[in-house]
């Protein structure tokens, strides 16, 4: 089963991320100031990468799980700020206590926006396209679900083996509830049951959401939000300081002083699960060194990195602190240029060039770091900066290439480590037996620790680099509230949003 | 003139074809493809072979290409592989910001290219002429970027009279706030077009001041300037025309960069944006239409320079 990292979403965003990245705590809750809400707001929210269209089961991408999940489209459980679970569109849900029958109890009085009802139906259907089509994303992450029944209220689902990981697969879009046979066009429309509805899509420029007021739940708190597309960093800033934004994600944490300084904006960081990572391919000699591999790990200095970055913290393995699984691994590489000089020696390795293939958009802070430490130990950098689908071909698809830089921002995607067809060219029966174990175990506890146990063999294998555990930066207006500040570059649940009058 | 004008639409035509193959052929160059960026870095290849086939990406080039053609010739650009809306549709809809904004630009540019221009050759060796192209000169220099964003800083952050960036949702249907959106834009372009094509102004001004008739007409008792203004700006203006047509492609290229740089939703954008996509039906749409625009404004203006100058007439 293959995991998806949601690179595709921070896209054009990176530059912004790269440049950003966190060091802040998790209050779910971003903004600081309480507010009267008004409840004819329009709140516009500055976002980086646009989707190529909105067919949230075809096209992946952070762009729409990040907007569209929660607010149009919801599961029948979803996650909270703090990455738990709970229920949605179930009122509630029991598992068997051997982990292979999931009994979820459908809410009552919802209707889907175009008014039909909620019905079981809509929900076993769902479900069953997300299994039987191979084109849907995450049609995989149901390959343990065995059959879909409705009995009565009730939706049932039955496994073949316990899978720790199905819950959480369905507050993502494998768990979508979608109306049954709907002729909606998904690519450029939305039909689902949450608090907004999507009103219109000019491309190019902005998506706006209209407050559904036949929610089932709370309604929301402003009138409509708009998510305004805007690419450049410096042109985000202006629109800020012209008051024609009220919250801007993806902000660049070097321009903190610039936005705070009239007072109309606070900063709020949070965690996120953007790992930047540098894979190495180990098919390649001298990369299929592990010394090798771990002489440029003990070469680069995290801490400037982050430092550079103006936010985020240092990560060195492959489970960041918001996922289960996270222990801090920084013993297995710290930074050590002289040891990386002898391990060097050791294989035997002078004179080595290599290339660093990095997207464009990631700009230039990165790589420049990475040029200078691996130079102080003797290894010289060659950065090419291509195009996204460019690195899409060389990297994903060929495996060609040495070192590569993506900023991985999908939560819980440990799997990529236990699949050695995926670019990273990792490949240890042992990672992968304990993460088959972890899915099959039937308590969280022993699951995160199975992960925790794999996660420290990939780091201590040296099979890539962790250059930083990127923060979501938002900038958000003193008079919004209720805007999410963890993660948000893989959602912004919009439920708690309310923006004051003047 | 009618046999000019029909040879003169001949290599048009021509033009075209050749163009819409080199834009079908460089685009197939590209690396990555849709279907994979569809899947993202998530997709095993079975994802992406079921996507590319639904997309019919399998397909012959040569069965592409004239398929393509084919729906060209019937006036239809095709449609986008990602969202399945018309190319021409689209363009129709992104030509609202571009062509006002080219317009604008153009404006402005010809506002300062003209008068300074003229101004800066009849001052020529005097402190002020000097100056003046001079200024040109710098201004010219000055990257489009930098220009925007110190206009920017100026007139929407310290001084709020204009928007920063963006384009009114509403459109033309408000079109005070459209005009104000574009302003900053059109200034931007316009300045540092104008810059340039004011020392293509100032040249030709120079030039026209040395001519025979210009000197014939000033020894025939008109002052220099008279001379200069009724027989000299004439000969100006004919040059001005053929630069001009050539600006259009600078333009376009110069609405690219600013409309990222102030996110109108414009054709320039999207079409960095398709390409970024690798949404290629729609792009080789978008590109045929461009090359088309640039490729008529030439034949026009190769016409009206023919139609206006009398020495090309009786040249035939």
């Amino acid at each position: 089963m293959l995991r998806r990292t949601t690179v595709a979403a921070a896209l054009l965003a990176a530059g912004a991320l790269l440049l950003s990245a966190c060091s802040g705590g998790s209050a779910p809750d971003a903004s600081p100031t309480a507010v009267t809400p008004d409840p004819d707001a329009v709140v516009t929210v500055r976002l980086v990468s646009e989707p190529s269209n909105l067919d949230i089961r075809e096209t992946a991408g952070a762009a729409l799980d990040q907007i569209l999940i929660d607010n149009v489209y919801q599961g029948l459980v979803s996650r909270t700020p703090d990455q738990k679970i709970e229920p949605e569109l179930a009122s509630d849900y029991k598992i068997s206590s051997d982990g292979l029958t999931y009994t979820f109890t459908l809410r009552d009085g919802v209707t889907f926006h175009d008014g039909s009802p909620l019905t079981v139906d809509d929900v076993v259907w769902s479900l069953e396209q997300v299994k039987s089509t191979a084109s849907y994303s995450d049609s995989d992450r149901l390959a343990r679900v065995q059959s879909i029944v409705a009995n009565g209220k009730d939706v049932v689902l039955t496994l073949s083996q316990p899978d720790s990981s199905l819950l959480w697969n369905l507050t993502g879009r494998a768990g979508l509830v979608l109306k049954k046979d709907d002729t909606t066009d998904r690519k450029t429309k939305a039909n689902g049951t949450g608090p907004y509805k999507l009103t219109s899509w000019k491309q190019g420029d902005s998506i706006t959401f209209d407050r559904n007021d036949a929610f089932w739940g709370d309604k929301a708190k402003v009138k409509e939000v708009v998510f305004s597309y805007i690419p450049d960093n410096q042109a985000a800033l202006n629109g800020a300081l012209a008051h024609e934004l009220d919250v801007v994600t993806g902000f660049d944490a070097n321009l903190k002083d610039q936005i705070e300084a009239n007072g109309d904006f606070t900063l709020v960081l949070g965690k996120s699960t953007d790992k930047g990572t540098l894979a190495m391919n180990s098919t390649k000699a001298p990369l299929s060194d592990k010394r090798v591999r771990q002489a440029i790990r003990q070469a680069i200095d995290h801490n400037a990195i982050v430092k550079a970055l103006g936010a985020g913290q240092t990560l060195y393995g492959p489970i960041p602190e918001l996922d289960p699984g996270y222990a801090d691994l920084s013993s297995t590489a710290p930074f050590d240029p002289a040891a990386a000089k002898k391990l060097l020696a050791d294989a035997g390795v002078s004179d080595l060039t290599l290339t660093l293939t990095i997207p464009s958009f990631y700009g230039t802070t990165v790589s420049q770091i990475l040029v200078s430490n691996l130079n102080d130990v003797g290894i010289t950098l060659k950065v090419k900066a291509v195009e996204f689908p460019t690195w899409l071909n060389d990297v994903y698809i060929n495996k060609n290439y040495d070192l590569s830089f993506v900023l991985h921002t999908e939560a819980r995607d440990f799997e990529n480590w236990a699949n050695p067809n995926y670019y990273f060219t990792y490949n240890n029966p042992e990672v992968q037996k304990l993460y088959q174990q972890s899915l099959s175990a039937t308590d969280e506890q022993t699951s995160a620790d199975l992960l925790k146990q794999a996660a420290k063999i990939v780091a201590d294998d040296q099979a890539a680099d962790w250059l930083y555990n990127g923060a979501s930066i938002v900038a958000v207006g003193t008079n919004v509230s209720g805007f999410p500040s963890v993660n948000v570059n893989e959602r912004i649940n919009l439920a708690e949003l309310a923006k004051s009058k003047g | 003139m009618i046999r000019y004008a029909l040879t003169r639409l001949a290599l048009l035509l021509l033009g075209l074809f050749v163009a819409s193959a080199l834009i079908f052929l460089t685009l197939r160059v590209l690396p990555g493809d849709v279907a994979q960026l569809i899947a993202g870095i998530d997709a095993g290849p079975a994802q992406v072979a079921a996507i590319r086939e639904r997309l019919g990406l399998g397909e012959p080039l040569a069965v592409q290409y004239l398929s393509w053609i084919g729906g060209v010739f019937r006036g239809d650009l095709g449609q986008s592989l990602l969202t399945g809306a018309p190319v021409a549709g689209q363009l129709a809809e992104k030509a609202q910001v571009t062509i006002p904004l080219g317009l604008m630009a153009m404006t402005v540019a010809l506002l300062i290219a003209l008068p300074f221009g003229v101004l800066s050759a009849v001052r020529r060796g005097r402190p002020d002429g000097t100056a003046l192209s001079v200024g040109a000169q710098a201004v010219a220099a000055v990257p489009v970027v930098w220009a925007g964003m110190m206009l920017v800083l100026v007139f929407a952050v310290w001084l709020g009279w204009l928007p920063a960036q963006g384009f009114p949702r509403a459109g033309w249907s408000d079109p005070a706030s459209a005009i104000r959106a574009l302003l900053l834009p059109a200034i931007t372009i316009g300045v540092v077009e104008g810059a340039m094509l004011m020392r293509f102004v100032r040249s030709a001004t120079l030039q026209a001041t040395g001519e025979d008739f210009v000197r014939t007409a000033a020894a025939k008792g008109l002052t220099r300037t008279q001379a200069l203004i009724r027989h000299g700006l004439p000969t100006v203006g004919l040059s001005i025309i053929t630069v001009l047509g050539l600006q259009v492609a600078g333009i376009i290229v110069g609405a690219v960069v600013i409309e990222q740089l102030f996110s109108l939703p414009g054709i320039g954008r999207m079409l960095v944006e398709d390409v970024g996509k690798r949404d290629l039906l729609k792009v080789q749409g978008e590109l045929l239409a461009l090359t088309g625009f640039v490729l008529v404004v030439g034949f026009a203006v190769d016409l009206v320079h023919r139609l206006i100058d009398p020495r090309q007439r009786e040249a035939e």
